[in-house]
């Protein structure tokens, strides 16, 4: 059941997943993630916003690079035709100073998800218990709070959501002093395809699905940006 | 497909565990006249108490205290349901041999020396594992204190009575990782009269692992509420086995477990205390919760929650009645009962006012419902029938501080007689003088629990509702 996806990158000899392969992965398995174009140059670039629709992030595609934002292989916020072109050729300039040897293969342009609550939902291999699934609340918060838990896959929409309410970002999403409340049951959702996709494939060491943008009650929830750690078995 | 395998593994499972607690006969290879020695205690204790057949082996004995004394087991002529092995680790295999050649259903092996000693050990635990693989013998341990049975007195705890109590049969099962945590728990137990009827400790469980005895357990009709201490499982896969068994036995009966090896450093004293690899307990808790299992913060809660669920029915809600003759442990009580997502709601104007036409002025009806320290046993038997049987309340934890004169030991029977409303009640009662002793005796002994502070009860009533969260009766929902 290993997704060709996967198969494709360890036969290459890689052991990440590429930005488009792992939104590739997660539209199989029925997790949402804000849609995305392929350019290979910024007249592409231009075409491929309007069609997602602004704003974009804009995101370099490169087997060599590991960590995108320290070569400035990513830029957020992009709102116009014009504000492509120059991210497109400041990233161009970017990464020939700061990487020289890697290889870019094109930029990834991505609808940018406004306003949400960033989760994080992670998934890894234990000794004991097999396939680890946890869930916290996102973004820097995530490491000095430790407002995390755990499960072991498969888990059930059950699972899903008691792990979810034993978080203090609980609070956050059923509308702490006035916030929106947010759409739980599509995080549910996220959470168990999730655990579906972990187990389906193996040679995934370790994943992170974060930021997962929750949008207000209705609305959904997208993976914005997503790691698969992979591994022959 | 995770599944699939894992069930697969739990259905074998249990085959061929009872004989380990309830044998007809049984064999004590190193068996000793020589007072101290564990194979002396083992064999004393079974000579003493045990309803069943004891057969001694020790090859440097004809009789040992008047008892005929066997050469190997493999001399007796009668059948041998079961071996308990006190020998040192070189001979076990030579002895385990025997035992499987006599045709011994099962063995429990106390001795240590094995795979938690390192490679010498290991390879001496290998060759019994090949001597018992592809028959029908179970064995437990080695490097185990094995099993109490309370009902019939099979007990190979090799600790003497006066060293260590032990607890009366009773609905409570223990499953212990610690040996010594084991003995501990039983001597602390029988103090209190806590019916601990069955334990075990299943040491490197070169065979027998807890996923079988919990499975087992589940199915012994005399146990009610399944207690494990653990300290962190060991081999690769387990987890999920344990995942899957616990999640089964869970919808048949309580499971309560207290994990050690918490944080990272004593993490590590485990590790090097009984071999085993103390998971991350992060994972261990995710998996406990996924699991139905209800996890307890200490030994002795481990106990009070045991003891609630043993006895009380499950609750349909999460609302409780605080009846107290103490303003301050009803204020304590609704702090914990709050924390733990527990609610105590104010009751209508209308119960309230028929309160009022019964109790005396200064009485407070509103829940906490305080009958002050002017209180008469009557007092409470008006709240509890007034208001117990009604839809406003699913449990009640009362609070009986039996230093008011006017309280009198038959307030327990106004007590017990409400258990007649199907609702679990718990009772707090602190203090030291004789009469709350036997005050609390006569609560226990009738299905009461207990417990000396208003957080202790408190959380005994949040274990019942947990058990109902996870029997589905409540189910899991967004707020």
């Amino acid at each position: 059941m290993v997704h060709d996806i996967v198969a494709k990158a360890l036969s290459e000899g890689r052991f990440k997943l590429l930005d488009y392969e792992a939104y590739e992965l997660l539209e199989a398995y029925g997790i949402p993630t804000p849609g995305y174009r392929v350019a290979s140059n910024y007249e592409e670039a231009i075409k491929a916003a309007n069609e997602v629709g602004y704003p974009v992030a804009i995101k370099v595609i490169s087997p060599d690079i590991m960590h995108k934002t320290d070569v400035g292989g990513v830029i957020l916020n992009v709102n116009s035709d014009d504000e492509v072109k120059r991210a497109c050729e400041e990233m161009n300039s970017s990464i020939k100073r700061l990487a020289p040897y890697a290889r870019v293969s094109g930029f990834l342009i991505q609808h940018m998800v406004q306003g949400g609550l960033e989760v994080i939902v992670g998934g890894l291999r234990d000794r004991i218990f097999g396939t680890v699934i946890l869930f916290g609340i996102g973004g820097i918060l995530t490491e000095l709070y430790k407002d995390t838990s755990m499960r072991i896959a498969p888990i059930t929409e059950d699972d899903a959501l008691s792990m979810i309410k034993e978080t203090k970002a609980y609070q956050l999403m059923i509308g702490y002093r006035g916030m929106p409340r947010r759409d739980i049951y599509s995080l549910v959702d996220v959470i168990v395809k999730f655990s579906r996709l972990m187990i389906e494939n193996p040679q995934i060491s370790e994943a992170d699905l974060n930021p997962v943008i929750m949008l207000e009650n209705g609305k959904g929830s997208y993976a914005v940006d997503a790691r698969f750690i992979i591994k022959p078995t | 497909m995770v599944i699939e395998e894992a069930s697969e593994a739990t259905s074998t499972g249990g085959k061929g565990i009872d004989v380990l607690f309830y044998p007809s006969s049984v064999a004590v290879i190193g068996a000793t006249p020589k007072p101290g020695h564990v194979g002396y205690v083992i064999m004393s204790n079974l000579l003493s108490k045990f309803k069943g057949k004891v057969i001694l082996v020790n090859p440097r004995y004809d009789s040992i205290n008047g008892v005929k004394c066997y050469k190997s087991i493999t001399e007796v002529n009668d059948e041998v349901d079961l071996a308990v092995v006190a020998v040192p680790a070189p001979v076990v295999p030579q002895v385990t041999a025997d035992a499987v050649k006599k045709g011994v259903k099962a063995l429990i092996i106390i001795s240590g020396g094995f795979s938690e000693v390192g490679e010498e050990g290991r390879k001496l635990e290998d060759e019994v594992r090949a001597i018992v693989k592809n028959t029908p013998v179970r064995v437990l341990g080695p490097n185990c204190i094995g099993v109490y049975n309370a009902d019939n007195g099979f007990d190979t705890f090799f600790l003497p009575e006066d060293r260590m109590g032990r607890p009366p049969n009773g609905p409570i099962a223990l499953i212990s990782q610690s040996g010594a945590v084991a003995a501990a728990i039983l001597d602390w137990a029988s103090r209190r009269r806590l019916g601990i009827g069955l334990a075990v400790n299943y040491g490197n469980k070169l065979d027998v692992n807890e996923s079988e005895l919990l499975e087992y357990l589940a199915n012994n009709r005399n146990v009610k509420v399944i207690t494990i201490y653990m300290e962190g499982l060991k081999y690769p896969g387990e987890g999920l086995r344990f995942l899957e068994t616990a999640r089964k036995v869970t919808q048949m009966k309580p499971v309560i477990v207290y994990k050690a090896g918490r944080t990272k450093a004593s993490a590590g004293a485990v590790a090097s205390h009984t071999a085993a690899l103390a998971g991350d307990y992060e994972i261990y808790r995710g998996a406990f919760r996924q699991a139905g299992l209800i996890e307890a913060n200490s030994v002795r809660e481990m106990f009070d929650l045991a003891k609630a669920l043993a006895t009380q029915p499950l609750p349909r809600g999460r609302r409780v009645l605080v009846l107290t003759d103490s303003g301050g442990m009803g204020i304590q009580a609704v702090d914990t009962l709050s924390t733990l997502g527990l609610e105590v709601p104010e009751l209508p104007e209308t119960i309230q006012s028929m309160l009022r036409k019964f109790l005396p002025p200064l009485a407070i009806v509103r829940n906490p419902v305080d009958v002050t320290g002017s209180a008469t046993d009557e007092y409470y038997k008006i709240v509890l029938d007034s208001i117990l049987p009604t839809s406003y309340v699913d449990m009640a934890l009362i609070v009986a501080l039996m230093q008011i004169p006017g309280l009198t030991p038959n307030l327990v029977n106004y007590i017990i007689d409400a258990k007649r409303y199907g609702k679990p009640m718990v009772v707090v009662s602190f203090g030291g003088s004789a009469m709350m002793e036997k005050f609390n005796e006569a609560l226990e002994n009738n299905g009461i629990p207990v417990y000396a502070t208003p957080d202790r009860g408190a959380r005994a009533l949040w274990a019942l509702v947990e058990y109902s969260m996870i029997k589905k009766m409540l189910r899991e929902e967004v707020e």
